[in-house]
């Protein structure tokens, strides 16, 4: 049964003070959040007691400011960041469309990047043969698949990107801005295969600042605000859900 | 520390299962590094063929030391620049890796052994050269080249170790990528790769005798220039590579996963 579950789930990271001989740096890199401490003993609470249950079938809109700890709650969902407390239960297999260029090299042709792709994600070289024509097809890349990938526009990159990650159906899919992934009769494609996902029992989770695609896509929305869940509509976003504050 | 250990043997037992995404990886950035050049990868052993060429012009001593010279360069050479360029592209090597380490759930031992393995096969195209200039030179082929083999399979297994280590000083130390690269351009004068040690010069006997790298060229090249077995290279070669497994298992046990927020 496919499910996520997040338990009072923080995330503090240390800024920490590298050994260097230059003059601090004092930008800061990683995932969002507050900035706590001061002096040698900064760190940042990127995300705190956030806590929610997702279902089979669930379409989860993550929304929020920037810096609001939409991308670090993704990543501490895929398992990049490992939380600070409490405590994370998923079952099923994820994947994850953050940066779409991920796995692609500039220098290779698609279908070479699809294969890349496909072993970056796990995946044997029989289930990316099997799959390589549906890519293929989805992506409607056409004989552009056998070009080096610097020869595709961002749209059809994107269009490479999400046909791929996709194509095994991933029980989980976790999407961070994923926006203007081509033109709008691809977006209404991506979008038929979103419901099929969800329709297969899946989850999807997609951070993004643009309300109508959460609105069109997802059943449910969760709002950010400086790590902390601000809201959590528990009904279909587009029913015009009611909106429980926390 | 036990959990530590389980954690790095963790990292290290997925990056195994997932040989084909450092061994894809790895060709395609030798490809890249030589795509639309007319000689491709032949061109690391046009290089190193150059350098010996160019050291044994300049260094070859007179009379009776000219015999051996040649072999003694290529082998210290081979050796020298296969660490250097280990150990010079480790410091970065997380850095280089952001967009996957922030983007993917690869265990960080891939990067490592992505490396590893782009490592070695430059150094293969070297060693074809090496082996071209040995037999020209006339150094006896027989039974002590095994222990050469051995020697180079010994390097290979400090390999990932190395990268790993270095990978992890780069991350939190970022200054150390112009002090490793300053340091191996100068070590190269203290560590016998051209010069040979006749014990009289008191630096030169030290440069040989408390420089570890000394050992790891010795155990490759001792058997073919002088076709004996080097206990002693061999024994401190592996101590020195058992210690640093040990401390590249504790960094990545310890430290893989706060990795991703240092870079």
């Amino acid at each position: 049964m496919v499910s996520i579950k997040l338990d009072n789930v923080s995330l503090v990271y240390k800024l920490h003070d590298k050994l260097t001989l230059s003059a601090p740096d004092r930008r800061v890199g990683g995932p969002g959040g507050r900035i706590e401490g001061s002096g040698r003993k900064q760190f940042v609470q990127a995300l705190d007691g956030v806590s929610f249950e997702l279902r089979a079938g669930d379409r989860l809109g993550l929304v929020g400011p920037n810096g609001a700890g939409k991308t670090t709650l993704l990543k501490v969902l895929y398992g990049i960041y490992e939380p600070s407390g409490g405590s994370v239960a998923i079952e099923g297999k994820v994947d994850a469309l953050f940066n779409i260029n991920i796995g692609f090299r500039r220098e290779a042709t698609g279908r070479r990047n699809i294969v890349l792709r496909g072993l970056i994600s796990g995946w044997t070289e029989t289930e990316i043969e099997e799959k390589m024509e549906d890519i293929i097809a989805f992506s409607e890349l056409g004989d552009f698949i056998d070009l080096p990938f610097k020869a595709y526009s961002q749209g059809m990159a994107a269009r490479l990107a999400f046909s791929a990650a996709t194509a095994l159906d991933p029980e989980i899919l976790l999407m961070d801005e994923w926006i203007g992934a081509g033109d709008a009769s691809f977006q209404e494609k991506a979008k038929r295969r979103m419901d099929e996902l969800a329709e297969k029992a899946g989850i999807i989770v997609l951070a993004s600042h643009s309300e109508a695609l959460i609105q069109s896509v997802c059943t449910k929305k969760l709002t950010l605000k400086s790590g902390r869940i601000e809201s959590l509509t528990t009904e279909p976003v587009k029913r015009a859900g009611k909106v429980a504050k926390l | 520390m036990i959990a530590a250990l389980n954690g790095a043997f963790d990292d290290i037992s997925k990056a195994m299962k997932l040989h084909r995404v450092w061994v894809a990886l790895a060709h395609e950035d030798i490809g890249d590094q030589h795509r639309r050049t007319t000689l491709g990868p032949l061109w690391l052993l046009v290089n190193y063929v150059a350098f010996v060429g160019t050291f044994v012009f300049v260094f070859q001593p007179a009379g009776k030391g000219a015999a051996g010279y040649a072999a003694y360069v290529a082998i210290g050479l081979l050796v020298w620049f296969y660490l250097m360029e280990v150990m010079s592209m480790s410091v970065a090597l997380f850095q280089r890796e952001e967009s996957f380490i922030e983007g993917t759930t690869l265990p960080l031992f891939v990067y490592v052994m992505r490396l590893a393995l782009q490592s070695i096969i430059r150094a293969g195209y070297a060693i074809v050269g090496c082996v071209v200039i040995l037999i020209f030179s006339g150094s006896p082929v027989g039974m002590p080249w095994l222990w050469s083999l051995a020697g180079l399979f010994l390097i290979l297994f400090a390999t990932p170790p190395l990268i790993t280590v270095f990978a992890f000083l780069g991350a939190f130390f970022p200054d150390s990528q112009f002090i490793v690269g300053n340091l191996l351009r100068v070590g190269m004068f203290f560590t016998p790769v051209f010069w040979m040690n006749k014990g009289q010069d008191p630096v030169q006997k030290y440069a040989y005798e408390w420089n570890p790298f000394t050992y790891f060229l010795e155990i490759v090249r001792l058997p073919i220039t002088n076709g004996e077995f080097p206990a002693h290279a061999f024994t401190v070669t592996i101590m020195a590579s058992l210690v640093t497994w040990a401390i590249a298992l504790l960094l990545l046990g310890r430290y893989r996963k706060q990795v991703v927020f240092l870079i």
